[in-house]
């Protein structure tokens, strides 16, 4: 079978024993892996709704998709005028690559089936010239077979209709395929017009041209940098012959932002991910402008392996009863380092009795763990509220440097935020917030308000209107720790200038209005003390944040060629084994009982560029062989093996220089 | 070839007794003086050997400044004039009655120079550190020959030491530093022979990739060192691993992750195993866990259907997106179906019937080695990842190479959906590789491939008479050429004398590199004038044959003319030329 190309499986007749039978009876952290997977499936159902309607992908666009689409059907709307310009669209999706497939397809779709046009995608990869680019643009648009039996079927019936045959890429034919179709307009979008040849995009605007009095062309242009550089590079003649709109695409980033405030940062969670997944997750977006289905699928694998491989996560379940667990279920809860730092607390503050019942009696653990998941939910919730507050009163505030709402998330929830130079800087502008910027702040607090934020913001609103009803002048209330309050005195005395601050005197409203100030900033200095708690000291904060990074980055960002150089250069480290570790304690030397090609490799690093194959059979021959003539051959064959090795693995290849030797082209961890 | 054969001729006479006298005083350095006396009883030949140093040594020494190389050249023109009558030096140095040495310093100086440039043309990139290296020669050479005129007579001895050595093969830049006398080695920094360690990867990089850095011996392989398939399965019969156990604990420790990794395809991921060692094994039974899985599942369960499972083994040769799109196609679609051809369309076919008709359970698609040469091309990962994005495909694949992840830029990798999981095995790529042939390969031994010396007679045997000339034809050319080659740069005796010497197939080798091989045209006229073929047809129709059973090899050299030439080294083409000329076959 190994030697053949492709099959299918078969099972081979000797295995009579199913592999069932073998789980059955292994360890139980396989233990109601079921319920567990059902509960994700439930977990995760919801969050895919909330991504689905928060999407972005969908969504998001949906406005400019919008825009587009009447755009094209505005410009097809009069067939009847001669045109003399091609309508152009330059839609600067922004350079994350990934998402433009998706987001072009989702716009045929919508310029299909809104617009009645025929669209068709081209793309740099099947347009390496024009003839393949029009070949490719009249199979799409007319959605021909293009097996070549069956245009000899077609062509005697077409050349003897319409005259003389056309060739394979003659416009003629989509003339021919509107003629029965009678669509409004042909949209052809370019996905990635940075990819294509100038000289291409050129020939076929000045073709399409050509053929706007026959043909109702329209032209998309994906451009991933900007509308600019993307005229820099036609000549002006063929820009003549377009007449463009712009249309910006929201970028990934905002729906990135969008999607983890609906995902992670939102209240109505169940399971979170934790702080430093998050930020790995969401720096690997930065650093490799990777798109929203990657996003969804981090997410999605977290939880993934948080219900796979953690049993008490089964407590997640919603409405769970005591009598679907079983007794290990709770045996796992106390081994948590929670419960472990819990209980010590407890005894702490002295209460032994309930520390015994808690490791005591299960029922008991059950009543504790249900109260727990609650309250350390609601603390949770709290939390990312309170991030959701910080950010959006930084945003009514207008503070710089921006900070989005995803990196307040990750800093609150890993402990960071409470003392943070971040929030007192926050707390310190809202101390001086004139008037007019603090019946702002508080309408767009007003929308927060709810259960995990119960301040009166409608009492400080009323408040403030008062005050601001006796206001008589125009300039906005100010608070007495305002700069403007402030005046700087100079005196000389001694022929030595003293500077000193005064405070101007305040007037009887704005002391008023500083009071109100005060007590609003104690309250939220207060809210934010609370909410801001570091969530790793929640009792069963490991069952309801997962933040585990190990199977997580390794996963989605392997390291494969650390992995085999790994392999090569120290073998021990995956085999394990007493023989490998090294010749008298020295743990840089070449052992006899490494694995040839780990032999082979290792003397291959203390090379030069080139390797003379000869000394290096000898070396190998002097560390691997036992100086017996007889096995020298066996010797050998591993030497050969190793080194086909080398060569498979894309370590070595010939080199011309010289006789028998090869060419280094890999340096370990370069 | 006549004027350097008599050449040699009259070095022979010349140098039968000189050599043996040098000999003796690079024995006994302090005292020079006696063995002069031996052949020159007055102190006239010391006298008249200062007094030579000053004139026509200098005219030598511009020519060893010319090509840089012939220093050799000088000590022996020196010796000369000892011992020849002191009373007409400008016939001393033409025993023939013409100024032979000089001139033919002269033109072996401009023919070498033009060589090397040839050379240099021809092997484009390698010279250019070469070109480097070459300056520096030169100017140490300056240097030495500043200093050598001071200190005459100590210099002197020392080159005569380094005439005395066997010079090995001159003409081949690299060795160039050969020639040099060693006396003048002073002026040469004092390079550490062990390179520095520790050093980190980029600095190593460009630590061995200095220019004229690396220094390799010149040894070979000997023809019967390197195994045969024969010898290599039979070798590897009797090889036991010693880490078998460690090896299966790995394996082990693999298959526990197995019910995961069903669970992850389950959930609309894709699967890519990557590490050292061969995932064959792992895959077997990743495979047949999930045929079982799939087994206890709806459709199946009490019935006699079976799930499919595609299979696919990239690294198979000659595997194409076709063969895998079809299979594929063959587990999903039923046979009663028409199927188009052509790749694409297939795959559009078959991800639109897939969308259609969604089965229950995603079609397994396992795939050993998706980063195969063979899988590796332009569309291919293109169709492939367009595949993996279905839904309706489970894709499970491994990657051997370290640098896999560069076949897929963000927007394939996207498509792919991977999850990606390390399973080093250790496990030897028995399937993945054939080890004899990528060492012969990669030792540019690629006429080993049929079965060497004889592999070629069996071939020949089986052949017309007039084929098994023009392969005589070709192989006797060959080695002419080579002899050619090799007699026509180095000057010295050695090659005539002692041909089968290990240094002739190097020089050979390095020589001829860019010109190896017999002009198509030559061999044509050669085999008419021999009456093997009388027309191009007949000889390309004879050509073919060879080039099926691979005893040929043809490429177009740097001026595009075709070459041919057996693909085997000297020794063997020696031993083959035997076996035709003594009708072997």
């Amino acid at each position: 079978m190994e030697h053949q190309r492709c099959y299918i499986y078969e099972l081979p007749k000797t295995e009579e024993r199913s592999p069932k039978r073998q789980r059955t009876n292994r360890y139980n952290a396989q233990a109601q892996l079921p319920e567990r997977l059902q509960t994700y499936r439930e977990l995760w159902a919801q969050q895919e709704e909330r991504i689905q309607e928060q999407d972005t992908l969908e969504k998001a666009d949906s406005a400019v998709q919008g825009k587009i689409v009447n755009f094209i059907s505005a410009s097809s709307s009069m067939p009847d005028e001669r045109k003399s310009v091609i309508p152009t669209g330059l839609i600067v999706a922004g350079p994350s690559i990934a998402s433009h497939g998706p987001f072009f397809e989702r716009l045929g779709r919508s310029i299909k089936e809104d617009a009645g046009s025929a669209y068709v995608v081209l793309t740099s990869g099947e347009c390496p010239n024009l003839k393949t680019l029009l070949k490719n643009l009249i199979k799409k648009a007319t959605s021909r077979v293009d097996d070549d039996d069956e245009d000899d079927l077609d062509r005697p019936a077409t050349s003897s209709k319409h005259g003389p045959k056309l060739l394979n890429y003659d416009l003629g034919h989509i003339q021919e395929w509107n003629k029965r179709n009678r669509v409004s307009s042909i949209v052809v979008a370019l996905q990635d017009s940075e990819a294509f040849d100038a000289g291409l995009l050129v020939d076929m605007i000045d073709l399409f041209h050509s053929w706007l009095d026959r043909l109702p062309f329209v032209l998309l242009f994906g451009i991933a940098t900007s509308a600019e550089s993307f005229e820099d590079r036609l000549s002006g003649n063929s820009l003549r012959y377009l007449e463009g709109e712009k249309f910006d695409v929201t970028q990934s980033d905002d729906i990135i932002e969008k999607l983890f405030s609906a995902t992670v940062a939102s209240t109505h969670v169940r399971l979170r991910i934790g702080p430093n997944i998050s930020r790995r997750m969401l720096d690997r977006q930065k650093d490799h402008v990777q798109n929203t289905q990657d996003f969804c699928d981090g997410l999605k694998y977290a939880y993934m392996s948080h219900f796979y491989a953690s049993y008490p996560s089964l407590f997640l379940k919603e409405d769970i009863a005591f009598k679907d667990l079983s007794p290990d279920a709770f045996e796992a809860v106390r081994n948590l380092p929670s419960f472990r730092q819990w209980v010590e607390k407890k005894l702490e503050q002295g209460q032994a009795q309930e520390v015994r019942s808690l490791l005591n009696s299960n029922e008991y653990m059950f009543e504790q763990v249900m109260l727990h998941i609650k309250s350390s939910q609601q603390a949770l919730s709290t939390l990312s509220h309170a991030a959701q507050v910080l950010s959006n009163t930084r945003e009514a505030l207008q503070m710089s440097p921006k900070v989005r709402l995803s990196s307040i998330w990750t800093r609150a929830a890993s402990g960071e935020l409470s003392n943070s130079p971040l929030l007192r800087e926050t707390m310190l502008c809202i101390k001086k917030i004139p008037s007019d910027k603090l019946v702002l702040l508080l309408a767009a607090m007003q929308q927060l308000e709810g259960d995990y934020f119960s301040m009166d913001i409608s009492l400080l609103q009323k408040e403030i209107d008062k005050l601001l009803q006796t206001n008589d002048t125009n300039a906005p209330l100010r608070t007495q720790h305002d700069v403007r309050n402030d005046n700087l005195r100079t005196t000389v005395v001694a022929q030595k200038v003293l500077l000193s601050k005064h405070k101007a005197a305040l007037s009887e409203q704005d002391k008023a209005y500083s009071d109100l100030v005060g007590r609003f900033y104690d309250k939220l200095e207060a809210y934010f003390d609370s909410a801001f708690i570091d969530p790793r000291t929640l009792f069963l904060s490991e069952v309801l944040v997962y933040d585990l990074k190990s199977p997580h980055t390794e996963v989605f960002q392997p390291k494969p060629r650390f992995a085999i150089e790994r392999a090569l250069a120290s073998p021990h480290d995956y085999l394990g084994c007493d023989c490998c570790t090294g010749v008298d304690g020295n743990e840089a030397a070449l052992s006899a009982t490494q694995p040839a090609t780990a032999i082979v490799y290792q003397m291959y690093l203390e090379s030069g560029t080139l390797i003379n194959v000869s000394d290096l059979w000898s070396a190998f021959n002097a560390i691997a062989g036992d100086g017996d003539e007889e096995n020298e051959s066996k010797t050998m064959a591993i030497f050969q093996r190793a080194l086909a090795e080398l060569k498979y693995l894309g370590l070595v290849k010939p080199s011309r220089k010289k006789t028998d030797h090869i060419t280094k082209i890999m340096w370990k961890g370069l | 070839m006549v004027s350097t054969k008599r050449r040699r001729d009259d070095d022979d006479t010349d140098e039968g007794t000189p050599r043996k006298l040098r000999a003796r005083i690079t024995e006994e350095p302090p005292d020079e003086y006696e063995p002069f006396e031996a052949q020159t009883p007055s102190r006239k030949g010391r006298a008249q050997q200062l007094a030579e140093n000053g004139t026509p040594r200098s005219i030598l020494k511009k020519t060893g400044l010319a090509n840089g190389i012939h220093i050799n050249g000088t000590p022996k023109s020196a010796r000369k004039l000892v011992f020849e009558t002191p009373t007409k030096p400008t016939k001393d140095e033409t025993p023939d009655g013409t100024p032979t040495i000089v001139r033919n310093a002269d033109r072996s100086a401009r023919r070498k120079s033009n060589r090397r440039i040839l050379e240099r043309a021809l092997n484009g990139a390698e010279s250019e550190d070469e070109a480097l290296e070459e300056g520096d020669i030169l100017a140490e050479q300056i240097l030495a020959e500043e200093e050598e005129e001071e200190e005459d007579e100590v210099v002197e001895q020392a080159q005569q030491a380094a005439a005395q050595e066997p010079i090995p093969v001159p003409e081949t830049p690299t060795k160039r530093g050969r020639g040099r006398p060693k006396g003048s080695g002073k002026v040469k920094k004092p390079r550490s022979p062990t390179p520095p360690t520790e050093l980190p990867p980029h600095e190593e990089y460009f630590w061995q990739n200095r220019p004229g850095g690396t220094k390799t011996s010149n040894n070979t392989l000997s023809a019967q060192s390197l195994l045969n398939h024969d010898e290599y399965f039979q070798a590897m019969q009797s090889y036991r691993d010693r880490h078998e156990p460690e090896m299966q604990f790995l394996l082990e420790l693999h298959s526990r992750a197995y019910d995961q990794w069903i669970f992850e395809l389950d959930e609309g991921f894709n699967i890519c195993l990557y590490g050292y060692g061969s995932k064959r094994t792992i895959t077997e039974d990743l495979t047949a866990r999930l045929y079982h899985h799939l087994l206890e599942q709806v459709p199946y369960t009490a019935t006699k259907k079976t799930p499919r499972i595609v299979v696919i083994n990239g690294y198979s040769a000659g595997t194409t997106i076709k063969d895998i799109l079809t299979t594929i196609a063959s587990a999903a679609v039923p046979t009663n179906v028409k199927m188009p051809n052509q790749p694409t369309a297939l795959l559009d076919f078959l991800l639109e019937y897939l969308s259609n008709n969604p089965s229950s359970h995603p079609v397994p698609v396992v795939i050993n080695s998706i980063d195969s040469p063979y899988l590796r091309k332009s569309p291919n990962p293109t169709m492939l990842a367009r595949l993996a994005s279905h839904p309706c495909i489970n894709l499970i694949c491994t990657a051997d190479t370290p640098n896999f992840p560069l076949l897929w830029d963000v927007g394939l990798k996207t498509q792919y959906k991977f999850l990606f999981h390390d399973t080093t095995t250790f496990a030897p790529y028995d399937a993945e590789i054939d080890a004899v042939e990528t060492v012969n390969d990669l030792l540019g031994r690629s006429g080993r491939r049929m079965g060497g010396r004889d592999g070629v007679g069996f071939v020949l045997r089986s052949l017309p008479e007039n084929a098994r000339e023009l392969f005589r034809i070709l192989v006797m050319e060959q080695l002419t050429l080579s002899f050619v080659d090799g007699g026509g740069l180095g000057e010295d005796e050695d090659i005539p004398a002692t041909p089968r010497s290990k240094k002739v197939p190097q020089t050979k080798h390095v020589v001829s590199e860019s010109s190896q091989g017999v002009e198509y045209r030559v061999l044509y006229h050669k085999a008419v004038e021999a009456f093997v073929c009388s027309s191009e047809v007949g000889f390309r129709t004879l050509l073919k044959e060879f080039h099926d059973h691979q005893m040929i090899e043809s490429r177009k050299d740097a001026m595009g003319t075709e070459r041919l030439w057996v693909p085997f080294r000297q020794e063997e083409l020696e031993g083959l030329a035997e076996d035709l000329a003594g009708d072997a076959f």
